[in-house]
This record gives C-alpha cells, sequence and structure tokens, in this order.
C-alpha cells in the first residue's frame, strides 16, 4: 500500500496507461482525492491537480453514470467500516472510455471512522478485452479456470468451470463443493497439492453434480507468490479428459481380450469342424490323414483314433485308388483339386462316394468330402433311363429284324412242310437249318435286348472291346438300317481294357444311334479299335500311357465348330423335340471321364464325324472271348420273278417258294443288282422287292424299274406294321403290298392274281 | 451473484455485498482483537437464488469436515450467519483466542466452549452491524457450534415458504502468522423481497445522501 508521500516520484514518469499502476489517497473527511502521475493520466486530470487533490465530486464525474453510484456506495461502504475496497468502473476522458479498477485495504478499528483510504488504479480496458477473450476461449475450448488463495473456504471459478462440474455457473464456489464432485479415493481438485511443486498437472475422475454421470478431468495448474498478503495463490485450469480416457480404457480392454476372442474365434471354427455333416481331413504330403473331423464317425463310422494316422487311400476303393492318389501328388501340389468323386469304404464295409475338394496350404492339404451316395445313385439311375430312351428308338428297326427272321422261320417251316407232304424230306433239310438259324438269331438279338436293357451297376473289369463290337454286330447292324453299311476294323493283338462292359456298350450304341442320325441318306460307320501309346501331353487330359482307342466314324453332315463346342453338355442336342435327350455324348463323356479315359470328336461339315474312345488298358489277363453269333442262313437262285430281297434268310424262301409254285425265280440283295437285270433284255415279269433295302430303298427301286419297264408290276414285302395305314400314298398303280411274315399261300395267291393282271407281251424286255 | 441479478438490480446486489462488507469487517476487527494478529478478508461473493434452487445448491455445497458456529437471527428479515472452519483448524483457533494460557488437555475440554465464544464476538458484532446499517431490529439467537454434516448447516427454516428467495455470501478469512483460514457465510431468507429492496434503497441514500441517489 502506498501512502501520499510516495506520489511525487511518479510526477516525472511518461504516461505509458496500458496496465498503468496510479496511487491515490482518498480524504473521507474533506471528501477530496490526491493521486499520482499515471492517476491523474488513467483518469483525464492535470498532473499538478491531481497532487494537490481534486474535489470526490469531480472525480465522480469523470466516472461513467452507470458506474458513478456504485463507486460512491463502496467509497461510503469504507467509510462506514468495510476493510475491503475493490471496485472496477469506467471513466470518460478525451482518449475515450477506460475500464479501470480501484483496490484498497482498510484495517477497521473499533469505534473509530476511517478517515482517509489509500490505494491503487489500474488501467484494466485491455485485460477486461482479454477476459471477454478468454471467456469465449474457455467455453469453446471446454477449459474452466479457476483461483484458489491457499486456506481460504472458497474459489474464484469461471462458467465453463462450473459447467465442468455439473453446478450451477457462479464466480465463487466452496472449496467443499468442488472437491464433493470427486470420485471417493481420488485426490481433490483444489487444495490436494503438495506445496513444494510450482506446477502441478493430474487426472481426477468426478461424478457430475446435476446429472451424476461420470467423468474424467485433467487439473493443470501453478503456484504464484501471493500477490498481497492473503497468501500463495494456486491458478490452474481443468478440462474434460473422458472420451481420451474412454479410449485409453478401451484400448487396455481390447489388448486384455484379445486372447478372448481369438478362443472364441476359435471355438467358431471348432464348432464348424465338429458340426459339419461333410468329412474335413488334414493330410500331410505323404497321404497321412493329420487330423480328421467328427463327420468320419457320423458318415463311415470311423473314430477319430481310426482315421489319423492311417493313409487316406487306405479307405479309398481299388478302383479309385489312381484319381485319389493325385489329389496329394507331388506334380500339381500347389494346385486346388475340385469336384473329385471317391469312393469311400464305411468301417461296415459299405462305400459311400464322396466329392472332394483338396486344397494345399503349406507343408498340408486340407480336403473337404461330401456324401454324393445318393447323386451317385440317381445318376445311375438316369444312365438307365438313357439306355431304355436307345432301346425305344431302337424299336422300329428291331420289329422289322424279327419280322425278317419269323420270315425266315415260319417260311422255311412251311417248304419243310411241303417237302415232306411230297414225300422229300432230304430236301427239307435245307430249310430245317435256315429256320433255326432265323430262331437262332432272334433269340440272340432278343438276348441283346435284355442284356443291354437290364439294369447294371457300374462294375469296370477287364474287357475285350474286340469281343464287345463283334457281339454287337449284329444289332448295330439292324440299327443303322439298311441304307448304311457297317465296317468293323479290329486291331487282332487289341489289349484288353478296364471298363464296364455294358457302359461301353451303351457307349457304341449312343454313337452308333448318332452316325445314323447323322446319315438320313446313307452312308457309311466305321468302327475301329487299335492300341495307343500316348506321350506326356499328347492328350491333355490323359496321363502318358497305354490306352486301347476305340473310334467310331460316320460319313454324315459332319458338325459346325460351334455345335462341336458343345457336344458333351448335358441336354444339348441337334434332334428334334422329343427324338432325343441330348444325353447321349455326355454320358458317353462321363464315362469314358470315370473309367480314366477320354473322348475325343473330330468333324468336319459334310464330310463326317469321328469320336475316339480312350480307354484304359488292362495289364491282367484277357477275358475269355464270346461265342459268335450264328451263321446266315444259306441263299437260293433265281427265274423270271426278281426277288429284291437283302435279307438272306428271307430271300431263299421266297426264292424257294416261287421255284415250288412254278415260276422262274431271279434274285438279288440290293437295288443294283435288280437295276442291272431289268436294264438287261432278260423277261421279267414281275419284280418282288423288300422296302428297306440298303442305299436305294424298295419304293425307289420301282421308279426306276418303272422307267425301264413302265408297266412292271411291284410287289413289296415290308416287315413294319405301320405301312399298312401308308399304303395308299406309298403304293403307285400295278403295285402291291405284302407284310412279313407272310404264309407261303398267300404270297403265291398275291403273285398269281398280279402276274395274270399283266398282259401277256406286254411286261416284256424294253 | 449471476442468479441474484433476477430478484434485485446490479446497484442492489453491489448495495447489499457493501453491507455485508462492512457488518463483516467489523466482525474482524473484533476477531482481530481477539487474537491479537492480523486478519485479512477477501472480496465478498453474493449469491441470490430461488428458494428451490437453494435446495440444489445446499446439497452441492460443504459436507462434513467442518467445525461451525452459527447465529440465527430474526426481524425484518430472518437469516443465519456462520463462521465456518476446517475442523482441522478449529484447535488452533481456539488457542488462537485463548493466548496459549490453556494445556492440550484443557483446550479439548473448552473447545466448543470457546469456539461459541468466538463466534458469539464476531457473528454478534456483524448481525448488530447489519441492524444498525438497516435501522431496523434483529433478534439474535444464542450462537451454537456445530460439526460435520455441512448440508445441514446451510438449512434455513423448513417452514419457510416455498417461492423465497435465498441470499448466500462468502467472505473468506486467514489469520497472519497462524494457519488459521476460514469464512463467514451469511444466509438470509429473503420471504419479504420487497421489505430488502426498501432498506437497500434508504441504505443507499443513507451512505451517499439522497441527491446521489436520486441520481440512479
Amino acid at each position: 500500500m502506498a501512502g501520499p508521500h510516495d506520489m511525487a516520484t511518479g510526477a516525472d514518469m511518461p504516461p505509458h496507461l496500458t496496465g498503468a499502476l496510479g496511487l491515490w489517497t482518498w480524504d473521507l473527511a474533506n471528501e477530496r482525492v490526491r493521486g499520482d502521475a499515471r492517476f491523474a493520466a488513467l483518469l483525464g486530470l492535470d498532473p499538478g491537480q491531481a497532487r494537490a487533490g481534486i474535489a470526490a465530486a469531480d472525480l465522480y464525474a469523470r466516472v461513467h453514470p452507470e458506474d458513478r453510484l456504485r463507486l460512491r456506495i463502496a467509497v461510503a461502504g469504507v467509510a462506514q467500516g468495510a476493510e475491503v475496497f475493490a471496485r472496477e468502473f469506467r471513466v470518460t476522458t478525451t482518449e475515450g472510455v477506460r475500464w479501470v479498477q480501484a483496490r484498497s485495504r482498510v484495517e477497521h478499528v473499533a469505534d473509530r471512522r476511517p478517515q482517509s483510504f489509500s490505494g491503487v488504479l489500474t488501467d484494466v480496458t485491455e485485460q477486461k478485452r482479454v477476459e471477454d477473450r478468454l471467456d469465449v476461449a474457455q467455453s469453446a475450448g471446454g477449459v474452466g479456470t479457476f483461483e484458489f488463495v491457499d486456506g481460504f473456504g472458497t474459489v474464484d471459478v469461471s462458467d465453463q468451470f462450473c459447467r465442468l462440474l455439473g453446478l450451477r455457473v457462479a464466480d465463487t464456489l466452496s472449496v467443499r463443493t468442488i472437491n464433493a464432485t470427486v470420485e471417493p479415493g481420488d485426490p481433490p481438485l483444489i487444495g490436494g497439492v503438495s506445496n513444494a511443486e510450482p506446477t502441478f498437472r493430474s487426472e481426477v475422475r468426478i461424478r457430475r453434480a446435476d446429472t451424476g454421470e461420470p467423468r474424467w478431468l485433467a487439473i493443470q495448474g501453478e503456484r504464484r507468490i501471493a500477490a498481497d498478503d492473503a497468501g500463495p495463490t494456486t491458478v490452474g485450469a481443468i478440462y474434460d479428459i473422458t472420451a481420451a480416457k474412454a479410449a485409453e480404457a478401451q484400448l487396455r480392454e481390447l489388448a486384455a481380450t484379445l486372447e478372448q476372442r481369438v478362443e472364441a474365434r476359435t471355438q467358431e471354427r471348432d464348432r464348424l469342424w465338429s458340426t459339419s455333416r461333410d468329412l474335413f481331413g488334414v493330410v500331410g504330403q505323404d497321404g497321412v490323414l493329420r487330423a480328421a473331423n467328427p463327420a468320419w464317425l457320423r458318415l463311415l463310422g470311423y473314430e477319430d483314433s481310426e482315421v489319423v494316422g492311417r493313409s487316406f487311400l487306405d479307405f479309398v476303393q481299388a478302383d479309385d485308388l489312381a484319381a485319389a492318389g493325385r489329389m496329394w501328388s507331388g506334380g500339381d501340389a500347389a494346385v486346388a483339386l475340385e469336384d473329385l468323386d471317391v469312393r469311400m469304404r464305411a468301417r461296415d464295409g459299405a462305400w459311400k462316394w464322396v466329392n472332394w475338394t483338396v486344397i494345399p496350404q503349406g507343408e498340408a492339404f486340407y480336403a473337404v468330402g461330401r456324401d454324393v451316395t445318393e447323386r451317385k445313385q440317381l445318376e445311375q439311375q438316369l444312365r438307365q433311363s438313357q439306355k431304355m430312351e436307345a432301346v425305344g428308338q431302337l424299336t422300329g428297326g428291331i420289329a422289322h429284324d424279327f419280322n425278317n427272321m419269323l420270315t425266315g422261320i415260319l417260311g422255311g417251316l412251311d417248304m419243310v412242310q411241303r417237302r415232306l407232304a411230297s414225300g422229300k424230306p432230304a430236301e427239307a433239310q435245307r430249310f430245317i437249318q435256315g429256320a433255326i438259324a432265323s430262331a437262332e438269331r432272334a433269340a440272340a438279338l432278343t438276348h441283346r435286348l435284355l442284356a443291354f436293357s437290364r439294369q447294371q451297376t457300374l462294375d469296370p473289369s477287364a474287357v475285350d472291346a474286340n469281343g464287345l463290337v463283334l457281339s454287337m454286330e449284329d444289332l448295330l447292324r439292324r440299327t443303322l438300317g439298311e441304307r448304311i453299311d457297317l465296317a468293323i476294323e479290329l486291331d487282332p493283338g487289341l489289349w484288353s481294357t478296364v471298363v464296364d462292359a455294358n457302359q461301353l456298350e451303351s457307349a457304341l450304341l449312343n454313337l452308333a444311334i448318332n452316325a445314323r442320325d447323322a446319315m438320313p441318306d446313307g452312308g457309311k460307320l466305321t468302327i475301329e479299335t487299335v492300341n495307343v501309346q500316348l506321350a506326356a501331353g499328347a492328350q491333355s487330359e490323359l496321363a502318358p500311357g497305354d490306352y486301347v482307342q476305340l473310334s467310331v466314324s460316320d460319313t454324315g453332315t459332319g458338325m459346325s465348330p460351334d455345335v462341336m463346342g458343345r457336344v458333351f453338355d448335358p441336354f444339348f442336342t441337334t434332334k428334334p423335340l422329343g427324338q432325343g435327350t441330348g444325353l447321349g455324348l455326355s454320358m458317353v463323356f462321363g464315362f469314358a471321364r470315370q473309367s480314366g479315359g477320354d473322348v475325343t470328336i473330330y468333324s468336319e461339315l459334310g464330310r463326317g464325324t469321328t469320336v475316339r474312345l480312350y480307354l484304359p488298358r488292362h495289364l491282367g489277363e484277357a477275358p475269355a472271348a464270346e461265342p459268335k453269333a450264328a451263321a446266315p442262313a444259306p441263299r437260293g437262285a433265281g427265274e423270271t420273278v426278281l426277288v429284291v430281297e437283302d435279307d438272306p434268310a428271307v430271300r431263299p424262301v421266297v426264292v424257294e417258294l416261287l421255284r415250288d409254285l412254278g415260276y422262274v425265280a431271279l434274285d438279288v440283295s440290293g437295288a443294283e443288282d435288280a437295276l442291272a437285270i431289268l436294264q438287261s433284255q432278260r423277261r421279267v415279269d414281275l419284280m418282288v422287292s423288300d422296302i428297306g433295302l440298303p442305299g436305294l430303298n424298295g419304293r425307289q427301286l420301282a421308279e426306276l424299274a418303272r422307267d425301264v419297264r413302265p408297266d412292271l408290276p411291284v410287289l413289296f414285302m415290308t416287315g413294319y406294321a405301320a405301312g399298312a395305314s401308308r399304303r395308299s400314298d406309298f403304293l403307285g398303280p400295278g403295285m402291291e403290298m405284302i407284310s412279313k411274315p407272310f404264309a407261303a399261300e398267300t404270297l403265291a395267291q398275291k403273285i398269281r392274281a398280279m402276274v395274270a393282271a399283266q398282259s401277256p407281251g406286254t411286261a416284256g424286255a424294253p | 451473484m449471476t442468479e441474484g441479478r433476477i430478484y434485485l438490480s446490479e446497484l442492489e446486489v453491489d448495495a447489499l455485498t457493501e453491507l455485508v462488507n462492512i457488518c463483516v469487517s467489523r466482525a474482524a476487527a473484533s476477531l482481530r482483537q481477539m487474537v491479537g494478529r492480523q486478519v485479512f478478508l477477501s472480496v465478498p461473493s453474493v449469491e441470490v437464488v430461488g428458494r428451490a434452487d437453494a435446495v440444489n445448491l445446499m446439497a452441492e455445497r460443504e459436507t462434513g469436515g467442518l467445525v461451525a458456529v452459527r447465529q440465527d437471527f430474526d426481524g425484518a428479515f430472518a437469516g443465519r450467519a456462520l463462521l465456518i472452519f476446517p475442523e482441522a483448524n478449529s484447535m488452533a483457533l481456539v488457542q488462537a483466542v485463548t493466548g496459549g494460557e490453556l494445556s492440550d488437555a484443557d483446550m479439548r475440554e473448552f473447545e466448543d466452549e470457546a469456539l461459541a465464544e468466538t463466534g458469539n464476538v464476531v457473528l454478534n458484532n456483524c448481525l448488530a452491524t447489519m441492524a444498525n446499517m438497516l435501522q431496523r431490529p434483529l433478534e439474535m439467537s444464542l450462537p451454537g457450534v456445530m460439526r460435520g454434516e455441512g448440508a445441514r448447516l446451510f438449512q434455513l427454516d423448513e417452514a419457510a415458504t416455498a417461492d423465497g428467495v435465498v441470499l448466500f455470501l462468502y467472505i473468506n478469512f486467514a489469520i497472519s502468522e497462524r494457519d488459521i483460514r476460514g469464512y463467514i457465510a451469511v444466509l438470509m431468507d429473503l420471504s419479504s423481497l420487497d421489505s430488502l429492496k426498501t432498506l437497500i434503497a434508504e441504505f443507499i441514500a443513507r451512505v451517499v445522501g439522497p441527491s446521489a441517489a436520486a441520481e440512479v
């Protein structure tokens, strides 16, 4: 506190007013105020006048009207005995309005009114502005400030300080109020600092007074030597660090629970491993199972201990070993293997089809196997339906064949009867043999059909492909019809192969039917067998080694490259709706691949198609050859009735019958021979022709015959029962038809009627 | 002071603060005489709040660990004056006021008595000054010593009307050369705000002169 005697010293000092400190003395008794040069400058007074003293009323006049009375009350307070004087007010000077603060401390003495009091006057204009800015900064930054004099029960606080604690906004808060928000056990916000530390920082948990919400606050501050005699002052700031603390806690939590979460994730995987219906296995590069899941027990009946440590191949059916071995063979070790069907042996000896996917990973293979036994059974059923469809396609041709055979039998027996009746038993022998041969062929065909349509499971065994082709020759010839020549070229030294014989027959028949359908105007079908040795990469899908190649070539329409690309697709067909399932070639393909072989197809539009089946060589003993089909019946000679019949069993019967009836019979087996005779000068009174002939059919032959002999009567023989409904459309004038099998008597009458209707001479040579 | 402006003008709060300032200063003078040491006072802090808010405010305030001497008063307005200091300080205060003439055992025995007497001197002086300044009689109770439960220190008459306002006033004090810190709190139940305003206006007119007061 400055006394009046100090005032002269400030007189010569330059009036730097910002933050300037002026000294003053207030004479209460005379209501006058004296001040130093800075005091004078702050209030806009003349320094000399101020030093001499001015009337209090003159000073009040310079104070802003709104602050004037407040200043007067404060001064009156001191006069009445108040010890603390502190007031901020505005003064109006020539330089504008200035905020100043007057402070003083007066010691009250009982029963004695103070006569004067002295104090300081400070320019706080800048401080006010800074405080305003600080308020904004505190609100925006969420920083609350406080000032605390050691030992005092209350703390001067900023508005933001109160808000941070959830307290009502006040300028002053009691220390206890502030510290009561702190969580028990944490250091107090105020007054908890050791006196030795000039600066401090700590973190404190509080519970907001208004909401009870727990928050983290940081408190930071410094201790200052007392500005007056009251004691050291602590000035500091608090701010909320809950979010940072929460993040920190979360991080700790994450670190602490990492192991737990890894465990949980592992359990999830374990659950998948344990509950899956698919077989899971971990297999080493040696093919030995390192681990197996419980599905092995459920599907195959093996306990874990019965699987782990054993070779995977121990569970695989012998026929699938080669394919299964590829699962962990060194060559393609890094490549995942998918969709491999393998038969696995269950503990009770049953076989289960399992579709494997194998993924190499590091030193091990991870194998997942799905039970596809049911799917395989359905596939088997589908193959059977496919076969039956092929039989259905054959029906027309087979009926024709059977009628031919029956004709041979019935006709032969009829002739025998006639020979016996006329007392020539020696001649009957020939016809008996013919009838027997026909009956045997019928029986063989029936046998083939039955064998073909019989439901058989896939059962690969050693097969002599040559024998199989020969055994099917008859069936194929009939399937192909008369207009297609069948050539069979077999390698006499052919290796035997390991396939399902039934499936191979089905495949061959399918290929033959396709070939037939590709040759609507006739052609040549060649079936060829040959041994091949494939080098590595020669046939991309096949491992190098020995194969039996069976090829089926036709001279048909061929296929465009576009069609070629899709021929193995299931349900792809070029046939009209209802005439094919589109499964033929895809079944052939499936069969070949499943047998460890492959199929290639070569085709050119308009030139024909060759399908080659590669079948794995069988290295064991050759199978026993099947007995060959019975030989065809013998043939006869001809006279003036021209018999055109390709069937050698039917032809002699017809010829013999004609001779018996007193006709001269000329017999030929095809249209070309028949035309040669017709174009010659030989007498022909009647032509008896089969309708289904190789090359030109019977109807086409009749057209050509009429060109050279317009009035030639023609009698058609047909094995198709369906022909009757189209008879009128099919037959021209002078043409008749007779259905096989026919009785000799019926034929005799028909021929007699036709020859009789023909006037003599007109049917002679052209 | 923030809340006070709802009920009283800034000038009225100023005047009221000054009024209490004068009273506490007189009380401090008494304390100074008793302990023979310098006693420093802080700038007074005043809050005037609604009674409903006051309940919350009081719950926020002092909780335990305190010693207080209280004196209730009644008259034109009712209230309670408190001399509050930390429990740890109480023995030092007793020692200070008894001039170090008592043994520790005696001090403990006479602690409450000495505290009550100290409070009586300080607070009575304070309240007497206030009655004198406002020129209205105030009836004062006997001083009582309270410990612990701080919230109870601030509880006024529970029967008071709910729509009244409560004035809180704080002045810190420190006794030089003794490690004694504390504060004086005055709580007034301003059941008749209008009468207080009249008293304040009269006080202003008296201390600054009628002509100056008329400028307001």
